[in-house]
Order: C-alpha cells, then sequence, then structure tokens
C-alpha cells in the first residue's frame, strides 16, 4: 500500500503573534509544530503499515525550510520517508494552489491512499484535502472518527454528519480528512528521534513537478489578504455580587435580561 | 463575472437551517446594494414546501427536487451545484461553515478554479469592492481578504455571523431538473442521525458548557435541563470528553467545535486558551467558576465567584421564570 500523508508546519497555539505596522503582515514567534490534526494522520498511516507490512509511507509538506522540522517528527513517529516542497519565491497562501501543489506531487510519486488533516489550526480552513481530491480525481470522505482497511482496493470509513454519523465504502485511491477521535498519536521514541535527525528530506522545487510557474506564483492567487488587525478586546468581567448563591443568580439573570438584552 | 449572489440553503428536518436564513439575509444587502439578484438554491427530496418558504428571503428560489438527493452527499450536491452555478453565473456562492459546507465547498472550488474564502464571519461592502472578514489563528487575527474579480468566489460563513431579517419578497421559483449520477466509488453503508434532533452546537444561540470543575458525568443533567429550557446546547470543555463524560461532538474549542451563540454559560471551566479559541466570539458569556482568578474571567462578560453545584439549581429556576415570562 502506498500512503502519502500531507502535513503543515503551523505556529503553536500559544505562539506569539504580532500584526506589522504596515498591517499587511505577521510576525510569528518561533514556535511551530506539526498542525494538530496532521498527527492524526501521520498515526493512522503508522498504523495501516503495522497491518499491511509491505506499505510505504510518504510525508510531504508545501513550505519554507523551516517545515522540515515538522517532517522530521512525523519521520521520528515512524513514516518512511518525507519530501519538502519548497515555496521559496513563490509565498502563496491561496488553498486552490497549495492543493494543485500537492496534487502534482501526488500524481508524480503515486498512491493508494492519501490522509490530511481536517484543518490546519492557523488559517482554520478545512479547504486543501477536498480539494487535492477532486485535482486528483478521487474520492474523499471529510473527517473521518474511523478507518478500516479491507484491501488494497477498498475501505472503510465512518465519517461525523450534522447530527450523526455515516459509514461509507470507498474503493481506493482515496483521500481522507482526519479528527480528534481517529486515534491517539504516539509519542516518538527516542531511537526514531535519532533516525529522524540523520534521515536526509529533499527539498523540491514546485516547478519541477509539470507546473508552470505563472500558475502558482503570488500574482496567481485567488484570494488576496488586504489587511489584518486585532480582534475587538472584550471590556472587563462584571462579577456578580450577593450574599448568597440565590442572590447571585437573580442579579445574573436580571443583567442578562436588562443589560445585556441576552435572553 | 455579475453581482448575483448564490447561496446554497441547507435543510435539517424538514426546515430550513437558521444559518442559511442568516445568509440569505446578508446576501439581500449585497445585491440590493449592487442591484443584483439574489439566488436561493435548495436541492433534496420533497422540498417543495421549503422552497415556497424561501420565496420570501430571494428574488429567485432554485429547487431540485430530485429522490437521489434526499441525504446529502458531495458528488451529488456538488455536481447540480456545478451545473447551476454555470447557467446563472452568480459572481458569489455563500454557504454555512457546517460539516456539508466544509466537506463540499473546497471540492466545489476546485471544480470552478474559483476563489474561495472558509469559515468566515463578515462582509463589509465598501464601494465596488467586497470585503470578507476571517479570524485567523483562533480568532487571535482577524484578516480582511477579498477575492480577485473575475473569479467565481466561493464563501463559508461560521453559523451566527449575521442577523436573521424577516423579508417580504415573493420570488420566482425555478424548477431545475439536473442530472446528478453518484459517484460509484463511494457506497453509504449506514447513516446514523439519531443526534438530528438536537440544535446543531454551531448553530445554538445558547450553549452552557461543562468543565472538568463538573466532577463527573451525571453532574451534566441539569446542563441538559437548563439547555433544554432554553432552547439550546450542552457543550464541553477537552478535558471532559477526554474523560469521557461527554461526546466529542460535545468540544468546544481548538480542536472541537467554533461556537458563537448569543448567550454562552461556562461551568467549572478553566479558560485555557484552546478552550476560548472555540468560544470568544460569543455576544455574551457567563463564567461560573470558584477560582476568582481562572482565565475565562478575562473573557466573560459576567462572573460568578461561586460553587457551580450551589449556583445551578438557581440559575435553573431562574432561566425557567425569565423564559416563561416572555
Ligand atoms: C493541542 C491542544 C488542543 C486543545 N483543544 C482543546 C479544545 O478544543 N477544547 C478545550 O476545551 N480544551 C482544549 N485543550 C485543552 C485545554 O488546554 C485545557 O486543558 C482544557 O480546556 C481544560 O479543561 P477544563 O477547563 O474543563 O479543566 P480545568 O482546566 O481542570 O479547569 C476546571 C475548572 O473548574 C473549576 N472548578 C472546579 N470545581 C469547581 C466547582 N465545584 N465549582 C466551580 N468551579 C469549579 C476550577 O477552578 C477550574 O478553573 C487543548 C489542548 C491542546 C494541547
Ligand atoms: N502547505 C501544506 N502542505 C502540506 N499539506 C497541507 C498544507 N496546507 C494544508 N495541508 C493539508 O491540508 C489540511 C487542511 O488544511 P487547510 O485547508 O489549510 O485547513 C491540513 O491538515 C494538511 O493535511
Amino acid at each position: 500500500m502506498n500512503i502519502i500523508v500531507f502535513i503543515k508546519q503551523v505556529a503553536d497555539t500559544e505562539a506569539r503573534i504580532l500584526i506589522k505596522s504596515d498591517k499587511k503582515s505577521l510576525e510569528i514567534e518561533n514556535k511551530y509544530n506539526m498542525n494538530f490534526f496532521d498527527e492524526f494522520a501521520v498515526e493512522e498511516a503508522i498504523r495501516i503499515k503495522e497491518k499491511f507490512k509491505d506499505s510505504l509511507i510518504t510525508v510531504c509538506t508545501y513550505g519554507t525550510k523551516k517545515a522540515i522540522e515538522a517532517l522530521r517528527t512525523a519521520i521520528a513517529m515512524g513514516v518512511d520517508r518525507a519530501f519538502l516542497l519548497d515555496n521559496t519565491n513563490l509565498d502563496n497562501d491561496d488553498p486552490l494552489i497549495i492543493a494543485k501543489i500537492l496534487s502534482s506531487f501526488a500524481k508524480k510519486e503515486g498512491f493508494d491512499l492519501i490522509l490530511c488533516g481536517r484543518q490546519a489550526i492557523d488559517d482554520e480552513n478545512a479547504n486543501v484535502g477536498a480539494m487535492v481530491a477532486e485535482f486528483l480525481n478521487i474520492p474523499h470522505i471529510s473527517a473521518i472518527l474511523k478507518l478500516e482497511v479491507i484491501d488494497d482496493k477498498k475501505v472503510k470509513a465512518e465519517s461525523e454528519l450534522e447530527g450523526g454519523r455515516e459509514v461509507i465504502e470507498a474503493q481506493l485511491p482515496a483521500l481522507f480528512t482526519t479528527q480528534k477521535g481517529l486515534n491517539e498519536p504516539r509519542v516518538p521514541l527516542i531511537t526514531g528521534v535519532m533516525k529522524a535527525m540523520k534521515a536526509v528530506i529533499p527539498a523540491i522545487d514546485p516547478c519541477s513537478l509539470g507546473i508552470v510557474k505563472e500558475d502558482i506564483d503570488t500574482k496567481a492567487s485567488k484570494i488576496t489578504v488586504l489587511s489584518y488587525e486585532p480582534p475587538q478586546s472584550r471590556p472587563p468581567v462584571k462579577v456578580i455580587d450577593g450574599e448568597t448563591p440565590e442572590e447571585k443568580v437573580k442579579s445574573l439573570v436580571k443583567a442578562l435580561k436588562e443589560e445585556a438584552k441576552a435572553l | 463575472m455579475s453581482k448575483d449572489v448564490l447561496v446554497f440553503i441547507e435543510c435539517k428536518e424538514g426546515t430550513v437551517r437558521k444559518a442559511s436564513l442568516e445568509l440569505l439575509s446578508k446576501g439581500k444587502e449585497i445585491t440590493e446594494k449592487f442591484s443584483s439578484y439574489l439566488y436561493a438554491v435548495v436541492i433534496g427530496y420533497q422540498i417543495k414546501g421549503i422552497a415556497e418558504g424561501l420565496k420570501s428571503f430571494s428574488d429567485k428560489v432554485i429547487a431540485v427536487d430530485n429522490e437521489s438527493l434526499k441525504d446529502y452527499r458531495w458528488d451529488t450536491y456538488m455536481t447540480v451545484l456545478e451545473q447551476l452555478i454555470k447557467k446563472y453565473t452568480p459572481g458569489m456562492v455563500f454557504g454555512a461553515s457546517t460539516i456539508t459546507g466544509k466537506d463540499m465547498f473546497p471540492r466545489l472550488a476546485a471544480r470552478l478554479n474559483g476563489a474561495i474564502i472558509s469559515d468566515a464571519v463578515g462582509i463589509d461592502l465598501d464601494g465596488e469592492n467586497v470585503r470578507i472578514k476571517k479570524p485567523l489563528f483562533g480568532g487571535k487575527i482577524i484578516s480582511w481578504v477579498v477575492c480577485k474579480p473575475g473569479s467565481t468566489s466561493l464563501i463559508s460563513f461560521r453559523p451566527n455571523s449575521f442577523s436573521i431579517e424577516k423579508r417580504s419578497l415573493n420570488g420566482e421559483l425555478i424548477e431545475e431538473t439536473v442530472e446528478a449520477p453518484r459517484d460509484s466509488r463511494l457506497n453509504i453503508l449506514s447513516i446514523d442521525k439519531s443526534g438530528s434532533k438536537k440544535v446543531d452546537i454551531q448553530e445554538a444561540d445558547f450553549i452552557i458548557c461543562g468543565g472538568r470543575g463538573m466532577k463527573g458525568p451525571e453532574n451534566f443533567q441539569i446542563l441538559e435541563e437548563i439547555a433544554d429550557i432554553m432552547g439550546g446546547r450542552v457543550g464541553a470543555s477537552r478535558a471532559v470528553v477526554d474523560s469521557k463524560w461527554r461526546e466529542y461532538d460535545d468540544q468546544v474549542g481548538k480542536s472541537g467545535k467554533t461556537v458563537s451563540p448569543k448567550l454562552y454559560i461556562g461551568c467549572g471551566v478553566s479558560g485555557a486558551l484552546h478552550h476560548t479559541m472555540g468560544m470568544d466570539t460569543s455576544k455574551v458569556i457567563v463564567a461560573i467558576n470558584k477560582d476568582p482568578n481562572a482565565p475565562i474571567f478575562q473573557y466573560a462578560d459576567y462572573g460568578i465567584v461561586d460553587d457551580l453545584f450551589n449556583i445551578l439549581p438557581f440559575l435553573k429556576e431562574e432561566l425557567k421564570r425569565a423564559k416563561e415570562e416572555i
């Protein structure tokens, strides 16, 4: 089984993020991780390989050289090999373009199964997975909670529906996006970490994947960020006074009704 | 590209979802400004009544009614929408950033080679520009984004981003028959919609959220009762979900659902950043916590510092009374 996992390196949720004075760019504190939801994808790939021993797991990211760190984390967890699609001089965060690049990589490498995270926790898009599937003309199933690989032609997946669940059988090749609940991502062993440190991770120019530069450079982007701003800050909390719990609740409900108009 | 707006309508249990009505309300504001058309597209089976009801909200209601479209699947629904978009050429297509919207919109954008902005929370009309407001990094940063002129723009909005305005338009009802063959590579084996009677947590106006301070799963009963009184939903922190006291569907926060109800009440929730990232766009936030230094008080509008077990029984009674008065 040939498995590709697309992962993204994202700013840690604790990282400080400042808006630069031009309001058009951000300064992000140097704290990065593999995207939270992508860990489930990496873990699931490794579990499939534990069952289908002759599988090959390839992880790939489109990003800066720094993103190699996230690829090393995946190797430490247990994937076989990793590639960086180097975005130097191509700075672009239009999901359409990212999906074009990733799908070109997948086409070139070949695959039976692709795993992505449900969404990246920096842009919170939840776009790239399904878009890659469309460009590859393969089925996708979003936000899976269970994956059972039956053989190299067929899988059964459970995914979330509005107010419920559905179980779907899909023919391979197919793409799945992973969410919390699918598995418990492993913590790399020290031997894995050593292996990851030594691993050679090739940096590939996306233009070598048979894509025309004009189709993926900044000018090709269909979306433009005009400006960034901080969220509106909230006024300080009003602590509700009262001698007894009952009094406090009465004052709270009164305030919600009359002042906040929330009831 | 036209300035027409097309809204993909989602239904649940035979009625239009609130999130879709919000989009029609906002869509009308835009099309009024540009003197363009607002289309409501409803896809499903036996949806005539729903389509009729949408006439007062839109200029044109397009209904695609077919037994094979009874349940949502991206392959069939997307093919229908794709053909309608090609026929009616709206400049903007709106959808809700729900499980369905998140599943279909990106794939549709790829098929149409269009611009996509997901999980947006606002729109600003300045001149000819339509600026879209989208939070990043769990709400730590707000971005304003525009789509390239001339490209079909698909934009999904978080439920509760806009208010619903009742209109009394009398839109034209257009029934379309569109071929939508199923993708034979996918076979749905079973659908369990046991939870669909409940309000969707992302759409709920009221959420009462329990944290580890609730002490155990049995204590969530009173939160359920309060949620029922208010017509809302119970939420949970990750600590609660990880302890298996509640289902993952209920989890609010960075790795769970992003919610923005009109009223959020946190009970025994400390207010860790990962949690507040999923709820800090709520209109009014109330925190009940016995620790006056709990970080949730930095986000709350109102706070009660007390043992929640003393507070909740009174809260239930008072909310019930308040509801009965209306
Ligand atoms: C990558 C990542 C993603 C995460 N995603 C999420 C997420 O999506 N959602 C989420 O919620 N968390 C998430 N977390 C976890 C988050 O960081 C916190 O650990 C979690 O939110 C804490 O849950 P809690 O507030 O219920 O528990 P605690 O932090 O233990 O807080 C319990 C609170 O209850 C109060 N309390 C106790 N007893 C009483 C009483 N009798 N009366 C009143 N108050 C009482 C205490 O004072 C305390 O403030 C994530 C963490 C990571 C690392
Ligand atoms: N630059 C990227 N490189 C590799 N994979 C990505 C990239 N961006 C997004 N993905 C994948 O697509 C998923 C959804 O991302 P997003 O659409 O940005 O929310 C992520 O969880 C990753 O699996």
